[in-house]
């Protein structure tokens, strides 16, 4: 029990670091989300020209770690004069990042969606834009939504690597504790314990709505 | 019908009686391949109003497809398609003869009053009986919410199925889900209903219950243009049946006559073998 002083004893310390981690996540996924569908929608029914340019930007995002994308943008932001707190440029990149897979992921559940439903919505009368609002888009979501939700999670431990610019999370709080106790079993320890937690509860719902979507609503 | 509509002199006199006697369908020439193959050659078709056209043929004869050029499913290269006068699709201008495609707005419109039962029913899984019924009426018709519900609960009364009102298309049989279809395409109103094939995949014991709808609206005066296997069906409810093969109507005429006297070797080999395996 002696061993475990120091996590107990800094156990606050990195239950407000996970605060960080849970607001930081909420913060990119909401854009990551949106961003993702927009480009899912003009993926498939957009010009030529404009599926290029997204398949250029799904390679790009493919090929790049995000690491790296992290540490550049960071020494990018000074040079390029635009002033934006450091919490709220790490977002933007974690957003935009992830907005490429939930696009992808949109935009399977969009393409897995039998023609027939598209004929019966056509055979109706519908237009372009009332079909996609009320017979494709509400499957499409539902039948995306358990990959969505391991992108979620995905998400969720990508904003541990935020530490490596600076910025005080559940990542960078441990190495603080670390620093000052010389503890890093337990400290890490803790640490995985409380993002397994986060990421477990996600998974659980993910499962939960699996089961959902596979009875059919 | 043909001579008044070629009468000029009586056509201006009796305008009204001359309207009522216009075709529900009008198809001249249609053209249409898939690449390299062509499905439908020169394929001309006139249905009257109240009338029920039974299209019968081998698989692959380009049935269905015909059927769903109708509704413009289906692009099409040449000819014509008009629904009670009103043409879908195209547009050929008369004097220029230039063939110009109608913009998706005017296409949606045209298909609101053609309704359609698919082989595979196509409900919406996500919606209810009730939400799939009046989806389109309240959306594209516009028509007021309760009294697009009172109407879609007429319709699940008239096809025996007041009691799924709430369920979802996943808890029904097979032919329960196609007769919510059924009652689906024909809250929109229709002035024609299109029928692809819509017993071909259930199971025999619930063929008998969608038929016994088709067989109720046809008797209410639908114009019905039907693709079917279903050749005892077919004598009961056609006025008329077409015989369609390789893209071509090779025969057509009264049931009886078409089922029991045809008049090409085409059609009489087609019904030999279907009576040796079904025996009708």
């Amino acid at each position: 029990m002696k061993e475990l002083g120091p996590l107990i004893h800094s156990f606050w310390y990195l239950l407000r670091g996970a605060g960080m981690t849970v607001l930081m996540a909420t913060s990119a996924v909401v854009p990551a989300t949106l961003l993702g569908v927009l480009l899912a929608l003009l993926h498939v029914f957009g010009g030529w020209l404009l599926r290029s340019a997204i398949l250029g930007y799904l390679f790009l995002i493919r090929g790049i770690p995000l690491l790296v994308l992290l540490t550049f943008v960071y020494y990018l932001m000074p040079l390029t004069g635009i002033d934006l707190p450091p919490f709220w440029g790490v977002v933007l990149v974690i957003s935009l990042y992830y907005a490429a897979f939930v696009s992808e992921v949109f935009r399977a559940g969009i393409l897995s969606l039998p023609q027939a439903q598209w004929d019966a919505a056509r055979s109706l009368g519908m237009t372009r834009r009332l079909m996609l609002q009320i017979v494709v888009l509400p499957q499409a979501l539902r039948l995306s939504a358990p990959p969505y939700v391991s992108l979620c999670v995905s998400l969720v431990k990508a904003t541990s690597l935020v530490s490596i610019v600076g910025l005080w999370e559940l990542t960078m709080a441990s190495r603080e504790v670390v620093e000052r106790t010389l503890a890093p079993f337990q400290i890490f320890i803790g640490a995985a314990a409380i993002y397994f937690c986060i990421c477990y509860t996600l998974a659980l719902y993910g499962r939960h709505l699996e089961r959902r979507v596979l009875l059919g609503h | 019908m043909e001579d008044t509509l070629n009468d000029a002199s009586s056509l201006a006199i009796e305008l009204a009686p001359a309207r009522q006697r216009r075709p529900m369908l009008e198809i001249a020439g249609l053209c249409k391949s898939f690449g390299a193959l062509e499905v439908l050659r020169d394929v001309s078709v006139v249905v009257s109003p109240g009338e029920v056209v039974v299209v019968i043929g081998p698989s692959g004869s380009g049935k269905t497809t015909l059927l769903r050029c109708i509704n413009l499913l289906e692009e099409y290269e040449r000819g014509t398609i008009a629904v009670d006068g009103e043409p879908i699709g195209y547009r050929t201008d008369g004097r220029s003869g230039r063939r110009a495609r109608m913009s998706e707005r005017e296409i949606a419109r045209a298909r609101e009053r053609i309704g359609m039962v698919f082989q595979s029913f196509n409900l919406f899984p996500h919606m209810n009986v009730l939400q799939n019924i009046v989806a389109a009426p309240v959306r594209v018709r516009r028509i007021e919410r309760r009294q697009a519900e009172a109407r879609a609960r007429e319709l699940l009364a008239m096809v025996g199925l007041s009691d799924k009102v709430a369920e979802y298309p996943i808890r029904l049989s097979g032919g329960q889900q196609q007769r919510v279809a059924i009652a689906r395409a024909l809250a929109m109103d229709p002035k024609i209903m299109l029928f692809d094939e819509v017993t071909s995949a259930l199971d025999p014991e619930l063929v008998g219950e969608v038929l016994a709808a088709m067989q109720q609206l046809a008797g209410d005066g639908m114009t019905m243009v039907v693709v079917t296997h279903e050749m005892s069906f077919a004598r009961d409810i056609a006025d008329r049946i077409l015989f369609i093969d390789g893209g071509v109507i090779v025969e057509e005429g009264k049931p009886d006559q078409l089922l029991f006297a045809p008049q090409t070797e085409r059609v009489g080999a087609f019904l030999k073998r279907y009576n040796d395996r079904y025996r009708i």
